[in-house]
């Protein structure tokens, strides 16, 4: 291999577990100085895992790692390496030159100061004329040049990009790209970790796609393709749509409408329904604006336009949604039982009576009946929420929000970083929570969450909607893989068109 | 464990607001009641002739307007927020009191609910500071206590109030001042003041509120964690606003329920109650992150803190023996929290 030749960091069989969870299961990976190797997979797929490794923010439990053919070991070696975060992780009270010189020593009596060096690195990068200025206070792309310039300073050899560009405008994004290629002509090595297939094919050279904690392929340039790419991300993850048949869409009554649905950054004009019985799928990588549009639909957001729910139209049509988010943090009380977790959403009059009096005995039957309804396995309902599994405290998040009896459900990323038996289950219960006459409404990153449970998937890009692909429609999943990244495109150029024309 | 024995204990445990740490509660509140039975041991063996029932009558008096400004801030404490004006609050409960009834003329009957409503009103101003304009209530709270110590200040013209010598000039029925003096009158064999009947009353009204109450269970939940309460739509605006007011409000029925026992008022009373209402929360097992206190808890470190202030004024020790125990009493509760958390984390993995 060429690695071996020109030096880089060679990986050989890493291996990594939480607990009984396999993140990586064996990754083997050269990167080469000099060229921008891509980084794809699904969520949950070792990906983060592979980054932190790198980055020397974990170690490996076997396996080795080797830099320039010399044993190397990231959590030592940290300073050698440099990651680039989509939201940059630094000092927003210092100055742009002090986030340049921090961790850096001083003599006992004098602060570290700003080198001759350090001033042409700044220049380079473009931030030399704001370098006084307090970082909170500079824009998203300027602070992730300082953290680009830290990196420099300090004479870092690898650069990770991870989701650089999510919350950038697309000006600010090509800058950013050409520092990236700036870096690696130096020849130092750089990786780009994207949801965005697209980046992917414009700036590496190739693309290692995870999956499974493996890597599954590297595509190398003639075949680096977006399709090529999807494919690979979903190809034998043998996917079945556990969603039961169902009225198609087309006989199923429409329950929820929003026209001329507009948020003040995010998107405009938009105009999206949803049927009886019907789950919809938002899919958008970050920065798309579909995880905004999702929230918008609960009233978290602040949009102009009508939104009607089974015939009801003004402000009180949010009484009639429930948003479950995309991280449990937000959804969880930690200092609650299991049992008052799900029953957290109640009031008057399901668990409490006059004189806002609880009903203790309502609520220990509202919370026995949710966990049967949700299959929660939980030893008592008294224990603490914490004690649970990732996957049983989702359906507890889930649960809490169907038992207030919404029409509407508005899921984000329903089972990230769930085991697949809860997978299943979750998917079971959205689709008798649909069939029951409501609608779901859920914001995806992952194909193969849509092609298990969805019926419909939208993609979302700059804030634009495309139209819609119904997934009973694709008979295997990397079918359905194909046409999203293809609708994707679509919807990103014509939106180039528009601004064109 | 068989299904059978786990849902009997379901039964028993139902879906208790301490959910799996009953178990630490339990211990909590056992070594509190141990910390308080030794203390009087350690009084008993020290000083054997101060031990009696009316020893014990005036320790209960002595606790209860702490324990009435800690239940106060116990509620503020849930939900996750603080309140330093409480202390400030009490001395212009009562202040307010003295200059509207004594100086102005004002009968006690009505005085009395005015000067309860101004705590009302001060606890609205800080509800909607926090919450509306989301000043840090730390800030918020820091800067009323200064407003309202500035208020009594002004309101009484830096003067002492009593209203069985009122200044010259103003004149107090009789009907009033048996009124006023018997909110807190004295019964029984032993004598015991009916502050201390207030205190039980309105300890029941609070363990009503946030153990039994849907009130109580939101409030937990949303100290536990804001965020998921207001995507979930709860109305955590409208609770923390309760919070605050339900707060000052019982500071000033302190103020006056002191006002009327001791029958003076100055401008600067209350002040040096800020720090032993906290301990008392702190002790009695509240969490400053908020979502976590019990009413029994909160009562069992005022009960604690007033046994060692009269046990050590009876043994006279010194001054700074009792704030030395103070700040003893309030670390090691802490420190005994975090290390019986530790245990269950361990015994749980």
């Amino acid at each position: 291999m060429s690695a071996e030749a020109a030096g880089g960091i060679r990986i050989r069989n890493i291996a990594k577990r939480y607990g009984s969870t396999v993140a990586l299961d064996g990754i083997d990976l050269d990167i080469v100085p000099g060229e921008v190797l891509g980084i794809a997979g699904p969520n949950g797929a070792g990906k983060s895992t592979l980054i932190r490794i790198i980055a020397g923010e974990e170690r490996p439990d076997s396996g080795s790692l080797a830099f320039d053919g010399q044993p190397w070991f990231p959590s030592v070696d940290w300073h050698q390496v440099a990651v680039v975060h989509q939201e940059p992780q630094l000092f927003p009270n210092l100055t742009v030159a002090e986030n340049v010189l921090v961790g850096r020593e001083g003599t006992r009596t004098r602060r570290p100061r700003l080198g001759i060096e350090d001033a042409g690195v700044m220049q380079a990068l473009g931030i030399g004329l704001v370098k006084d200025r307090l970082l909170e206070d500079c824009t998203l792309a300027t602070q992730q040049r300082t953290e680009i310039a830290r990196a420099v300073a300090r004479d870092a050899r690898v650069f990770l990009f991870d989701e650089p560009n999510s919350a950038l405008t697309d000006e600010e994004s090509n800058e950013l790209f050409r520092e990236m290629h700036k870096l690696a002509g130096e020849g130092r090595i750089v990786l780009l970790v994207t949801h965005r297939l697209g980046d992917l094919v414009e700036h590496a050279a190739r693309v290692a796609v995870i999956r499974d904690g493996k890597v599954r392929k590297v595509i190398d340039k003639p075949e680096l393709t977006e399709e090529a790419i999807a494919e690979q991300l979903v190809v034998g993850t043998g996917g079945e749509q556990t969603a039961t048949p169902k009225p198609s869409a087309e006989t199923g009554r429409e329950i929820f409408r929003v026209s001329g649905w507009s948020h003040g950054s995010e998107f405009s004009g938009v105009d999206f329904s949803a049927a009886h019985g019907e789950i919809v799928a938002l899919m958008g990588v970050e920065g798309s604006g579909a995880r905004e549009l999702l929230r918008s639909f609960a009233g978290l957001e602040h949009c102009t336009g009508s939104i009607v729910i089974d015939g009801i139209a003004g402000p009180e049509v949010f009484g009639h949604t429930a948003y479950v988010p995309a991280t449990r943090q937000l959804s969880l009380y930690s200092n609650l039982s299991v049992g008052e977790n799900l029953i957290a959403r109640l009031g008057v009059p399901q668990i409490a009576g006059p004189m806002l009096r609880l009903k203790k005995r309502r609520m220990r039957e509202a919370a026995e009946e949710s966990v049967r309804r949700f299959l929660v396995k939980t030893r008592t309902l008294a224990q603490g929420i914490r004690s649970l599994s990732g996957g049983n405290q989702q359906k507890v998040a889930i649960a809490q929000a169907l038992t207030v009896g919404p029409r509407l459900v508005l899921l984000e990323e329903p089972t990230r970083g769930v085991d697949i038996q809860s997978k299943r289950e979750i998917y079971r219960l959205l689709r008798e929570f649909a069939a029951a006459g409501n609608a779901v409404v859920m914001f995806c990153t992952e194909v193969l969450e849509i092609f298990e449970a969805a019926d419909r998937v939208i993609v979302v890009s700059d804030g634009r909607l495309s139209a819609p692909l119904t997934v009973r429609d694709f008979p295997h999943i990397e079918a359905l893989a194909a046409a999203i990244t293809r609708l994707e495109r679509h919807t990103r150029l014509r939106l180039v068109e528009d601004v064109a024309a | 464990m068989t299904a059978d024995s786990s849902t009997a204990d379901q039964d028993r445990q139902g879906l208790s607001a301490a959910g799996s740490a009953t178990f630490d509660i339990a211990l909590r509140m056992g070594g509190l009641f141990v910390a308080i039975i030794l203390v009087a041991i350690v009084i008993f063996i020290l000083k054997p002739s101060s031990f009696n029932i009316d020893v014990g009558i005036s320790v209960l008096r002595a606790m209860s307007s702490v324990a009435i400004m800690s239940l106060g801030l116990l509620l503020v404490i849930v939900v996750g927020e603080i309140d330093l004006s409480f202390g400030a609050m009490y001395g212009l409960g009562a202040n307010a009191l003295a200059v509207m009834w004594i100086l102005w003329g004002i009968p006690i009957y009505a005085a009395l609910p005015l000067a309860i409503a101004v705590g009302a009103v001060v606890g609205l101003f800080n509800g909607l500071l926090v919450t509306g304009l989301r000043i840090p209530s730390f800030i918020v709270t820091l800067g009323s206590y200064n407003l309202l110590y500035g208020v009594s200040l002004w309101i009484t013209k830096t003067s002492t109030f009593n209203p069985v010598y009122p200044p010259p000039g103003a004149e107090i029925p009789e009907s009033e001042l048996d009124f006023f003096t018997g909110l807190t009158a004295s019964f029984g064999a032993h004598p015991i003041s009916l502050e201390v009947v207030w205190m039980v009353v309105i300890a029941a009204v609070i363990g009503w509120l946030l153990h039994r109450s849907l009130f109580g269970f939101r409030l937990t939940a949303i100290g536990g964690n804001p965020a998921a309460a207001r995507l979930a739509r709860l109305p955590v605006t409208r609770y923390k606003i309760l919070a605050f007011v339900l707060c000052s409000v019982l500071a000033a029925i302190a103020g006056v329920l002191d006002f009327s026992f001791i029958q003076t008022t100055q401008p600067n009373i209350g002040l040096s109650y800020t720090f032993p209402v906290f301990a008392a929360v702190i002790i009695g097992g509240a969490s400053l992150a908020g979502g976590k206190g019990t009413m029994i808890g909160t009562m069992a470190g005022a009960l604690l803190l007033a046994e060692l202030q009269q046990g050590l004024a009876l043994l006279s020790p010194g001054p700074h023996v009792q704030q030395l125990f103070l700040g003893f009493v309030t670390i090691g509760a802490v420190a005994l929290d975090l290390a019986l958390t530790h245990v269950r984390k361990k015994r749980a993995a």
